[in-house]
C-alpha cells in the first residue's frame, strides 16, 4: 500500500495495550505530536489477524489516515477504526519533512478533517473543539463548522462553479470512457426540484432510452438508423413506463 | 415492476452502505428488494449484512470461467435479496467486469427495487457506471462542505448521463448540528426531496460490528426510524423490468481502474 511505503519508520515513544483513543488523541495534541500512531484492535490481535490503522499527525493535529481493512483511507479509515474495538497503540515520532509526501502530495486521497478522529472515535466535545482551535485555519475553514457550511450554501457563484466544473468533467470523461452517447442535452443549472420531478423523470427516461442502454456496437448501428427508429426504441426501453 | 437506484455520495464515510441496507430493509416491507454491492473494488456490504463468510460472491460470478447462475451469489437476508461482493484484490483482478452487466441484468429482471451500493468515487468508468445505469440516485450527504460539494458533483455527473436525483439523505448528523437550515439551503441545489435527516448513532457502529443492518439490529432507534421515513418518502415508480434488464445487459462495458 502506497500509504505505508511513504512513511519511514519513526521513533517509538509510547506503546500501550487497551488504549483509550480519546486519551491518545489528547496526548498527541498536548505534546504537539508530529509522527504517526498505529492502532491495532485487540480483537484482531487475538484472532491472529493483522488489521491496523494509522493516523498521521502534524503539531498534534490529525492529518491523514489508513486502515488495512479493505485498504480504506481518509474518513473511511476512521470509520473502520471506529468499528474495531479497543486497540493496542504505538506512537511514533517523525520529522515533519518525513511525512511531506503523505501530507502534501497526496492530501486529497488520505486526508482526514482535523476533528474527524475526535468526532468519530470519541464522545469528547472538548477535544473536538480543542483540535479545531489548534488546527491551521486553512484546514478548518470550509470543512466542518456549521457557519462555514451555511456560508458555502449561500455562495451561489461558488456552487455554480462547482457544478459547471463537474459537468465539464463528466463530458470530458464521457469521451475518455466511451460514454459520449450517454450524454444528455446541456442541463439547466437552476434547481428543477420536486414540482418538476415527473417531467425530469420523463426526460431522463427519454435520454436513457435514446442512449444509455446500448453496447458500443449498438451505438454504431444506431448511427445508421433514422430518428423515427430511435423514437421507437425510446418507447420500448423507457423505465418510467 | 422494477426501479434501479444508485446510492451514491462521491465521498467516503458518509454511510452509503448503512443507508443502502436501511433503505432496502424498509422498502422490503412493500417490495421485493435486491441490494447489490456495486463497489467491486472496495466492497464492504458483506460485513454489514453478516455475509463475510459466504463462499460465493459477486466476484465469483465475474470470473470468465464461472458457470454459476447469478442466483448463486444471492442471499436472502433480512427480508431482502443481498448480493455481496468479495474483498480479495486477487479476485478483483481476476474478475471480468464485462460480465457485471449480465449479472445485474439477470437480477434486475426478477425484483421490484434494485439498490446499487455505489463506489465513493467518480474517477473511473466502473465507479460511475451504477450512476449511469440507475433510474435515480439517492445522494447520501453529511452537513460538511466537502460532502455537499462532492454530492453536487455526483448529481451533475448523474444529470449528464440522464439520471435524476430521487432525494438526499443527511446522514451522521451530530446532536450539535442544526441541519434544518442547511437542508433548507441545500434544496436550492439538489433535486428531489430531503428524504431524511439521520442522526449519528452508536447503534450504527454496533450494527456493523455484529454484521446486521441497522434496521435489524436497532429498529427502535431514531436513526432507524429516519431511514424508514426516507424509504416511505422515496415513492417508487413503476418500471419495465425487461427494459431495465436490457439496459444493464446492453450497457457499455465497464473497465477496471
Amino acid at each position: 500500500m502506497v500509504f505505508y511505503e511513504q512513511i519511514p519508520t519513526g521513533d517509538l515513544c509510547r506503546s500501550r495495550t487497551d488504549a483509550d483513543i480519546a486519551e491518545t488523541l489528547i496526548s498527541a495534541l498536548n505534546r504537539s505530536l508530529t509522527g504517526y500512531v498505529v492502532f491495532e484492535p485487540q480483537q484482531s490481535i487475538l484472532a491472529g489477524e493483522d488489521d491496523r490503522a494509522v493516523i498521521t499527525f502534524e503539531q498534534g493535529v490529525p492529518m491523514a489516515a489508513y486502515h488495512t481493512d479493505n485498504d480504506v483511507v481518509g474518513s473511511e479509515a476512521i470509520d473502520a477504526l471506529s468499528d474495531s474495538g479497543t486497540p493496542h497503540v504505538d506512537v511514533h515520532t517523525l520529522p515533519a519533512a518525513a511525512l511531506m509526501s503523505i501530507h502534501r502530495d497526496v492530501t486529497d486521497t488520505f486526508a482526514v478533517a482535523p476533528t474527524a478522529p475526535a468526532r468519530h472515535l470519541t464522545n469528547d466535545a472538548t477535544l473536538v473543539e480543542r483540535t479545531r482551535n489548534v488546527a491551521p485555519q486553512t484546514r478548518v475553514d470550509g470543512t466542518d463548522t456549521q457557519t462555514a457550511v451555511e456560508a458555502f450554501l449561500a455562495d451561489t457563484d461558488r456552487i455554480e462553479s462547482i457544478k459547471q466544473e463537474a459537468r465539464a468533467e463528466a463530458a470530458a470523461r464521457a469521451a475518455e470512457w466511451g460514454f459520449t452517447d450517454q450524454l444528455g442535452p446541456p442541463e439547466t443549472t437552476e434547481n428543477e426540484n420536486i414540482d418538476d420531478e415527473d417531467r425530469t423523470l420523463e426526460d431522463s427516461a427519454q435520454q436513457k432510452g435514446d442512449n444509455v442502454y446500448e453496447s458500443e456496437s449498438d451505438v454504431n448501428a444506431r448511427h445508421n438508423r433514422t430518428s423515427s427508429d430511435d423514437s421507437k426504441q425510446n418507447q420500448s426501453n423507457s423505465p418510467g413506463e | 415492476m422494477v426501479e434501479a437506484f444508485a446510492v451514491a455520495s462521491g465521498k467516503g464515510g458518509t454511510g452509503k452502505t448503512t443507508s443502502t441496507l436501511a433503505l432496502g430493509m424498509a422498502l422490503a416491507a412493500d417490495y421485493d428488494v435486491t441490494v447489490i454491492d456495486a463497489d467491486t473494488g472496495m466492497a464492504n456490504l458483506l460485513f454489514h449484512a453478516g455475509l463475510d463468510d459466504v463462499e460465493i460472491t459477486l466476484h465469483d460470478l465475474l470470473l470468465t470461467d464461472c458457470d454459476l447462475p447469478a442466483s448463486a451469489a444471492v442471499y436472502d437476508r433480512f427480508g431482502m435479496s443481498v448480493v455481496p461482493c468479495g474483498t480479495s484484490l486477487a479476485d478483483f483482478e481476476a474478475a471480468d467486469p464485462t460480465v457485471l452487466r449480465d449479472v445485474v441484468a439477470d437480477l434486475a429482471a426478477d425484483t421490484d427495487v434494485l439498490l446499487l451500493d455505489s463506489p465513493a468515487a467518480l474517477g473511473s468508468k466502473s465507479a460511475v457506471l451504477p450512476i449511469v445505469l440507475a433510474d435515480r440516485i439517492v445522494i447520501i450527504l453529511q452537513p460538511t462542505v466537502p460532502s455537499l460539494s462532492d454530492g453536487l458533483k455526483v448529481q451533475e455527473y448523474a444529470r449528464a448521463y440522464g439520471t435524476v436525483t430521487g432525494g438526499v439523505i443527511f446522514n451522521r448528523v451530530r446532536q450539535d448540528e442544526d441541519v434544518a437550515t442547511i437542508a433548507e439551503q441545500a434544496t436550492r441545489y439538489f433535486d428531489g426531496r430531503t428524504l431524511a435527516t439521520v442522526p449519528e448513532s452508536d447503534a450504527v457502529r454496533m450494527a456493523r460490528r455484529v454484521g446486521k443492518p441497522l434496521l435489524a439490529h436497532a429498529p427502535e432507534t431514531t436513526a432507524a426510524s429516519a431511514f424508514r421515513s426516507a424509504a416511505a418518502t422515496l415513492d417508487i415508480h413503476d418500471g419495465d423490468a425487461i427494459g431495465v434488464a436490457d439496459r444493464f445487459r446492453n450497457a457499455v462495458v465497464p473497465e477496471r481502474l
